[in-house]
């Protein structure tokens, strides 16, 4: 059987974390989010992967290319316009005959929610999952086993059973899909409604892990749930006097300076440079070619490639994305915090600072918990930020 | 400069003949030939690529055979000159890459003697003296008919009164042994094996090898036994797959941010200096040829800057007729494959003439890591587009990394300005990212111009020999003729051919040489040609002097040729692409030219 994997999208919500990556590209664990889930599905033998591709494809296909180094055997399907799921998965349409899976490339899926679809039986069959939020997602209304509807972010949800972006379908419903796009139908939602009015899907619930990125702060939630797993592996060169406490994976061509202190879980990528006198708190993910300087301190945050952070910052439940250069000093703190996303707020548990890729960050810089500052922004020295800064803003 | 493969083993040898022969299509593509044993030697051959070979092969099932792919030294492109050669009696098969420089005598003198030749080949000569030396022992044969032979190859030969062996030798162009279970593979590089096994053993010059599907025996010339341990290599066969891009150029263009890491990878913090750059000579000369010669005119300034020792640079393939000076220059010698027969041929040179080497390289194990004193890697991973893309601005990043190491050997480098310079490297493979992010921007506009017959590429300093680079990738995959001027050149001469047809595309980063290339582009826009400006991010007035204007990102005047080069990458793809060319195998153009 072959999977096809819809990972065409931008992810606009995502904010500045899709500045110029697509969003199934943004690294949990310093691995994207969907090379999980193509992970879960060789786990369980589906090899054959049709990955749908759209915005910043080629960061996608020069990544996985063939598909090789992961066991499996990738072929691509170009999304051109990105009108949604639905056409996304219409574009795949001549790769796939007979039974399929369709993964939404952007959820993290583990296989055992894979298992627990394959396992269910044949013909039409979806993954739904509990969810404290429902608003925020697709609530599935069942009739007994089997899917009724589904209703997109309902304001008053009938049950806290979502959509779990999994689905078992057949070629047979291409037929169907055609029309609904002419109508102006693009998501994979309305398929299922249209399908549920004429077939029995079965909804299938799973023990498995299903963890939508939605928001950008989405990702420090994914990150500690895929560093829970890691094991240890150490290269690199670890100088006298540094601490590792708990899992800590340190990538080649590392080093991590004398006086660190790391306590996992918590993974480093290839030819960084950490310290002296760094410490890293769990669950904390560096990318690779990341220096960070003297006496700062890391907690529960991701730091993505090529971030470079200048000596004594503090930077706690936070996301600096690709090329983000710190000079010195950066307090980025986290708190309960209301953060606005396309105009919407939410309050989040605890957040810190959300900074876009190669934004420049001068000496001293305070950005106040829940803050999201764009792509290619310049932070003067010794500013204060608060609230949002929109792509490629100075502030003085 | 050709490919060939060889497979003695228990499976039919003809699929994995040509399978191996697609991989290697990248050394040479005008025609292709096979040789397999059964009931005698039964050959077939074609002009053109492998795939026109393949479609009219009847269904061999011999377990033995070898296989070539062409790029015309000696004769035409022609089905009569494709390899591989009957001898006079058709017991004898033959397949060479390299070049006889003695053959025509040889020739005449074994036509003298009655033998019939069918082809204008070098390659010709060697199989009819293998036939005259020939006893029942090939090996024999061949290490006899190279006694006679003077030039460069890496032979094949199968013979059908030993049906389970093929013989191979080597001298000066590449070969290597694949090691398999009962089966044992001959091929000029790694990549056209690597479906079959990782365990490779590399043949020397002057080596005659011996496959069998139970043994892999190496020999000197006179017949002595050679030990040797295989290699396991790192590659797998997925790095050869194009990975739903369009072409191995697009692909490895986009692979540049990875690429320049890895060549920067961990050696950033290298302290232990071992003293190799301390002292011992004067100054340094810098010797390549083609791509690598562009990344060595760039490392002149490199080095001059940041080491502040004098360098030349010189093409190798020129180097040997140049004066022997007294002075004794370090020498680095730049070669993607570690191949270039005039780069290792310079190496030598520069031995003889007493001189240090170091080796730039991109493939472990290559023949230019046994001709230098030292080597260093640049880890772009395989590059198969002939078009060198990512080899060339992962040897720029090798270049900062030798600069920075010698200017701090010799104390030329201060230790600051070290740690300030290697933190911009770091930042180097998301400068490239931020370039590749523009490729729509860049398609379009080259999109508009692939038309142009002729193009200009001008540029001051280091990027004069950006502009160099520019240009040939322009010619390469597009075909149009594409000239690099220096910004102060254009008025004595060049002037002259522009016209509103002509492109020019200008690098007017903001540098030293700035203001002087803008007046430069002044000059061009008074002949009404249409520029393209490459700038500075954030430099808005450039817009008002140029057509179209391209950015990339503020750095130190030193390290802008990393991300305007994979500008002009993008620009002669995207422009090649428009005009339907055959990016990843351009015609006339092999990847490792391992003749002279």
């Amino acid at each position: 059987m072959k999977a096809v994997i819809l990972a065409a999208g931008e992810g606009a919500r995502m904010g500045p974390l899709t500045a110029s990556e697509p969003k199934v590209m943004i690294p949990a664990g310093n691995r994207p989010i969907l090379e999980y889930a193509v992970e879960a599905l060789v786990e369980n033998g589906i090899r054959d992967l049709v990955l749908v591709v759209g915005y910043r494809k080629e960061r996608i296909q020069s990544y996985f290319e063939d598909g090789g180094k992961f066991g499996a055997r990738i072929e691509y399907a170009v999304q051109g316009k990105q009108l949604g799921s639905l056409h996304g998965l219409w574009e795949a349409r001549a790769l796939v005959r007979g039974p399929f899976l369709t993964v939404n490339g952007s959820n993290l899926v583990d296989a055992r929610a894979v298992t627990d679809l394959l396992e269910s039986g044949d013909g039409p069959a979806m993954i739904i999952a509990e969810s404290e939020t429902p608003e925020k997602y697709g609530v599935v209304a069942l009739s007994g086993h089997y899917v009724e509807t589904i209703v997109e972010k309902p304001r008053h949800p009938e049950s806290n059973l979502v959509n779990g972006g999994l689905y078992l379908l057949d070629a047979s419903v291409f037929p169907i899909v055609e029309p609904l796009l002419e109508e102006g139908h693009y998501d994979v939602p309305s398929l299922v409604n249209a399908l549920a009015a004429k077939a029995r899907i079965r909804a299938v619930r799973t023990k498995g892990t299903w963890l939508p990125a939605l928001y950008p702060w989405d990702l420090l939630k994914l990150n500690a749930h895929v560093l829970a797993r890691i094991g240890d592996l150490q290269s690199g060169t670890i100088e006298k006097d540094v601490t590792l406490r708990g899992h800590v994976v340190i990538g080649d061509g590392s080093r991590i300076r004398s006086g660190t202190y790391v306590l996992g879980p918590t993974v480093i990528g290839k030819g960084c440079e950490i310290g002296p006198n760094v410490v890293m708190y769990p669950s904390t993910s560096i990318g690779d070619n990341v220096k960070v300087q003297a006496f700062s301190v890391i907690e529960n945050s991701v730091l993505m490639d090529d971030v470079f952070l200048g000596p004594q910052s503090h930077v706690s439940n936070s996301v600096l994305a690709s090329g983000v250069r710190v000079a010195s000093n950066l307090m980025a703190s986290a708190d309960k915090a209301e953060a606005q996303v396309e105009g919407e707020w939410h309050s989040v548990e605890r957040l810190g600072a959300l900074v876009g890729e190669d934004t420049e960050v001068r000496d001293g810089v305070v950005i106040e918990p829940g803050s999201i500052v764009g792509a290619r922004c310049r932070i003067g020295p010794l500013s204060r930020v608060r609230g949002n800064v929109p792509n490629g803003t100075n502030v003085m | 400069m050709c490919g060939i493969v060889g497979y003695a083993g228990h499976r039919p040898a003809l699929p994995i003949l040509l399978d191996a022969l697609h991989r290697l299509e990248y050394r040479g593509y005008d025609s292709a030939g096979v040789a397999v044993l059964e009931d005698g030697v039964k050959v077939a051959k074609d002009k053109g690529y492998i795939t026109n070979l393949e479609a009219g092969l009847p269904e061999w099932t011999g377990v033995t055979g070898i296989g070539h792919t062409r790029w015309a030294t000696h004769g035409p492109p022609s089905k009569e000159n494709a390899h591989p050669f009957y001898d006079c009696n058709g017991r004898i098969a033959l397949a060479h890459n390299g070049i006889v420089e003695n053959f025509a005598a040889l020739r005449d003198e074994l036509k003298g003697r009655g033998h019939t030749f069918l082809s204008q080949t070098d390659t010709e000569t060697i199989v009819h003296l293998v036939e005259e030396n020939y006893k029942g022992n090939l090996e024999d044969a061949l290490r006899a008919a190279l006694a006679g032979l003077s030039g460069t190859y890496a032979i094949l030969a199968v013979a059908a009164e030993e049906p389970d062996k093929v013989v191979a030798a080597r001298n000066f162009s590449p070969l290597v042994v694949g090691l398999g279970t009962d089966e044992n593979y001959l091929a000029s590089d790694v990549p056209a094996l690597l479906k079959h096994t990782d365990r490779i053993l590399y043949v020397m010059d002057r080596e005659v090898v011996v496959i069998t599907p139970k043994s892999v025996r190496i020999i000197d010339y006179d017949g002595r036994a050679i030990a040797r341990e295989p290699q396991r290599v790192s590659w797998t066969l997925e790095d050869a797959e194009r990975g739903g891009f369009e072409h191995f150029m697009l692909k490895e263009i986009f692979e540049q941010p990875q690429a320049i890491h890895n060549t920067l990878l961990g050696r950033m913090t290298e302290v232990d200096a071992n003293g190799f750059f301390e002292a011992g000579f004067e100054g340094v000369k810098l010797l390549a040829c083609g791509t690598s010669y562009h990344a060595a005119l760039v490392g002149k300034y490199v080095l001059e800057q940041i080491a502040l020792v004098p360098t030349t640079v010189e093409l190798a393939s020129e180097y040997r007729y140049s004066p022997t000076p007294t002075e004794r220059p370090l020498v680095i010698l730049l070669s993607q494959s570690g191949e270039t027969a005039d780069t290792l041929g310079a190496a030598r040179e520069a031995k003889r003439r007493g001189c240090r080497t170091l080796g730039v390289t991109n493939i472990v194990g290559s023949s230019l890591t046994r001709e230098t004193d030292r080597t260093m890697y640049t880890r772009a991973g395989l590059e198969i587009g002939v078009a060198a893309t990512k080899t060339f601005t992962a040897q720029l990043a090798a270049l900062y990394l030798i600069a920075i190491r010698m200017g701090t050997e010799r104390g030329t480098l201060d230790p600051e300005e070290a740690n300030r310079l290697r933190d911009e490297l770091r930042a180097l493979p998301r400068h490239v990212q931020t370039v590749l992010n523009q490729a729509e921007k860049v398609e379009e506009l080259a999109r508009s111009y692939a038309s142009a017959r002729d193009m200009f590429f001008i540029g001051r300093g280091m990027h004069y020999a950006v502009s160099m680079e520019g240009a040939l990738k322009m010619k390469e995959i597009s075909y149009i003729h594409a000239e690099a001027y220096a910004g102060g050149e254009l008025k004595h001469g060049p002037l002259a051919l522009l016209t509103a047809d002509t492109p020019v595309v200008a690098v007017a980063v903001r540098d030293r040489n700035h203001e002087k290339m803008m007046s430069n582009i002044g000059e061009v826009n008074a002949r009404g040609s249409p520029v393209i400006g490459i700038g500075t991010e954030g430099d808005k007035d450039l817009e008002k002097f140029v057509d179209h204007a391209l950015y990339v990102p503020q750095v130190r005047d030193l390290l802008y040729p990393v991300s305007v080069s994979v500008l002009l990458q993008l620009f002669a793809y995207y422009a090649a692409r428009k005009r339907g060319t055959p990016i990843d195998k351009p015609r006339n153009l092999a990847k490792t030219v391992t003749v002279e």
